[in-house]
């Protein structure tokens, strides 16, 4: 019996402690020039923003704006930002073309199959995470309003004072 | 025999405080109405779908377990409807359980997942999570730009819901090995597929593409795929049976294009595992969201141009041209004009107009014409009004039909938003024999408590019909009642 309830605690321990350290995996994409790129190779030096879109969202194309300011104004911070498209076979062909007609400033990879968003048990468009260095995910925010702009710097900030 | 139970505790706690981690995600979604013109009274019924993954370094598991709960019996079900192992370094991708896998643009396989969409069928009533995954194993090689893919499994026919035996909701086997190559920027794919069923001949179906940048500015993607049971590879004939998609997209200054050229033909695998490009634009506007054409793969051909033109940082045109056409004995021809204009004023408020032509004689719509904007007016920083309006207008049979939406809202960020949505039509399909039009009215409240659980309810009238979401189109049911969904990460 008190066996059972060291289990039972044990067991509880090992779910509290791994929910609150989601790590990341390794992704590897093609980029718009038909090339494989890694979140290791595009990473952040202390923080990465992972924003994941689709061409037919219309909040996605309001963030993307906020995005591509964001990855100016914080790149020397060591802050960068990554852009996962999620248009799938139906209307990947027009990603390209709207990248730069918005003219997005930070590298955006393909999912086809949004197999990252999955993994990540994601269910809105635009969903942004925020991962350190090491991968770790710190931060997750689903969907994109006006004013969600200053929320994002406010956390940007705070992670990187922690 | 205790030391044995605390030295495995102390060895699970030490790896678990290093490196592995459960994650977890639960979707409620509660309703008490019922469908407006069926006679049932309205009733309570409950969905859920819990997600729990574990990860140690390169391997990680997962389960779905999916419930459903309403007052008839032959609808309830309690499902483990997904299991999941992946073993995964940076050249080896090894997978068992139910997983999603695309070959090419999807002519051959397309499995998929609509975030947040749940299902429900006329015939069955049973509420079920939107997804078509396969059953069986995959495994995947990289190395620089060469790849291979194996996979083996059952496609889920989504039409079934869980209370169905998985004989009915996987009625095909496929096995499939695919490759790419990848040189001068270009990439050369191939992929063999074999399928099994209950139909006594087994299907070998074949598939060559081809992508990459041309004159270092212009992306293409080119495939062609058939079923070698058929006849040879070259067989484009009315006999064959094949699928084409050719892609061309480029950009110039301020201006981008995407055009794109489809041609199919006998061209529905098995139960519908395959999944080509419709090439008809995915409209995020209500009214024309519900008025898609809807691909037919057993026969049709066309095309889609979009051109984007930014006039300035916060405005954009966006115009687009689409044709299909079907040959079913009759000939049908959907065409489509787009033109949407897209700004930003005071550099915080957002506005959009779009007009829209289109024919559709699967649906025996001529001549419609919609027309609507999409508005937010910010009142400060981080909260606003939303005002949405659009109209609809063809003709059916000489009469005139009418199609309006209106909707006004505000948000706080995504904090909060609250949303009343008016809906009239006069469409003669949709009303009774009494009526002269039909109004749906509704509210949804949104509130996101942290990042990690919403609550989202909906109280009113809600107009159903045909929906597309990522992609992929399928059939929503009216609703009248009340709505109250909960979606916690943990």
């Amino acid at each position: 019996m008190r066996i059972r309830k060291v289990f039972f605690i044990t067991f509880l321990l090992l779910i509290a402690h791994g929910l609150y350290a989601q790590q990341i995996s390794n992704f590897s994409y093609k980029d718009l020039n038909n090339s494989y790129q890694s979140f290791e190779e595009l990473k952040g030096e202390k923080l990465t923003l992972i924003d994941f879109w689709a061409s037919w969202c219309k909040p996605c194309k309001k963030a993307i704006k906020e995005l591509n300011k964001i990855s100016v104004d914080y790149q020397e911070k060591g802050v960068k930002v990554i852009g996962i498209n999620c248009d799938g076979p139906r209307s990947v062909a027009k990603v390209k073309p709207l990248t730069k007609v918005l003219k997005i400033k930070y590298p955006i990879l393909l999912d086809l199959d949004s197999e990252l968003m999955k993994e990540l048990n994601l269910s809105a468009f635009p969903s942004l995470i925020i991962v350190n260095d090491t991968g770790k995910i710190l931060w997750i925010h689903e969907g994109f309003q006006s004013g969600d702009e200053v929320v994002i710097k406010n956390k940007i900030d705070k992670l990187l004072s922690l | 025999m205790k030391k044995k139970y605390v030295y495995l505790i102390c060895l699970l706690l030490i790896i678990g405080s290093v490196k592995a981690q459960f994650s977890a995600y639960n979707l409620m979604e509660y309703q008490y109405g019922k469908l407006p013109d069926n006679n049932e009274d309205s009733f309570s019924s409950i969905y859920d779908r819990f997600m729990l993954n574990y990860s140690l370094q390169k391997f990680k598991a997962g389960i779905t377990l999916e419930n459903f709960y309403s007052p008839i019996e032959d609808r309830n079900y309690t499902r483990l409807s997904q299991f999941k192992l992946q073993y995964k370094t940076k050249s080896f991708d090894i997978k068992a359980g139910h997983f999603y896998e695309t070959i090419g643009r999807g002519l051959l396989l397309r499995s998929f997942e609509i975030p947040g969409a749940i299902l429900e069928d006329l015939s069955y009533r049973s509420r079920h999570y939107f997804h078509k995954d396969i059953r069986g194993v995959s495994a995947k090689y990289r190395y620089k730009s060469f790849s291979l893919k194996v996979l083996y499994g059952n496609p889920l026919n989504y039409l079934f819901p869980p209370t169905f035996d998985d004989d009915l909701r996987r009625p095909d086997e496929v096995a499939a090995i695919t490759t790419e190559y990848g040189f001068l920027n270009q990439t050369l794919g191939v992929s063999v597929m074999q399928l099994k069923n209950d139909s006594p001949e087994t299907m070998y179906y074949n598939s060559l593409n081809l992508s990459g940048l041309l004159f270092s500015s212009v992306s293409y993607y080119a495939e062609l795929a058939h079923n070698i049971n058929k006849g040879n590879f070259l067989n484009l004939n009315d006999d064959g049976a094949y699928g084409f998609y050719l892609s061309l997209s480029s950009s110039f200054g301020n201006l981008g294009m995407s055009l794109e050229l489809k041609e199919y033909n006998n061209f529905l695998i098995g139960s519908g595992i395959n999944e080509p490009p419709a090439l008809v634009k995915e409209h995020a506007y209500r009214l024309l969201n519900r008025s898609t054409h809807v691909l037919q793969p057993t026969n049709e051909k066309g095309y889609q141009l979009e051109l984007f033109y930014s006039l300035s940082e916060s405005s954009i045109l966006t115009f687009n041209i689409t044709r299909a056409e079907n040959n079913f004995e009759q000939k049908y021809v959907f065409e489509e004009y787009f033109l949407e204009y897209s700004t930003g004023l005071a550099d915080k408020h957002d506005l959009k107009l779009f007009i829209d032509y289109a024919k559709d004689p699967f649906k025996q719509e001529e001549k419609r014409i919609t027309t609507g904007m999409n508005s937010q007016w910010m009142l400060t920083k981080t909260s606003g009004i939303n005002l949405d309006y659009e109209y609809q207008n063809f003709k059916r049979f000489g009469s005139n039909v009418t199609n309006q939406l209106l909707s006004v809202g505000m948000t706080i960020k995504s904090k909060f938003s609250c949303n009343l949505i008016l809906e009239r039509s006069n469409d003669p399909f949709l009303l009774n024999d009494n009526e002269s039009n039909r109004t749906w009215l509704g509210t949804n409240f949104n509130y996101k408590i942290n990042s990690k659980h919403q609550i989202q309810l909906f109280a009113g009238n809600r107009r159903g019909g045909p929906a597309c979401n990522s992609g992929i189109c399928y059939e929503v049911l009216d609703f009248k009642g009340v709505e109250l969904r909960i979606s916690s990460r943990f």
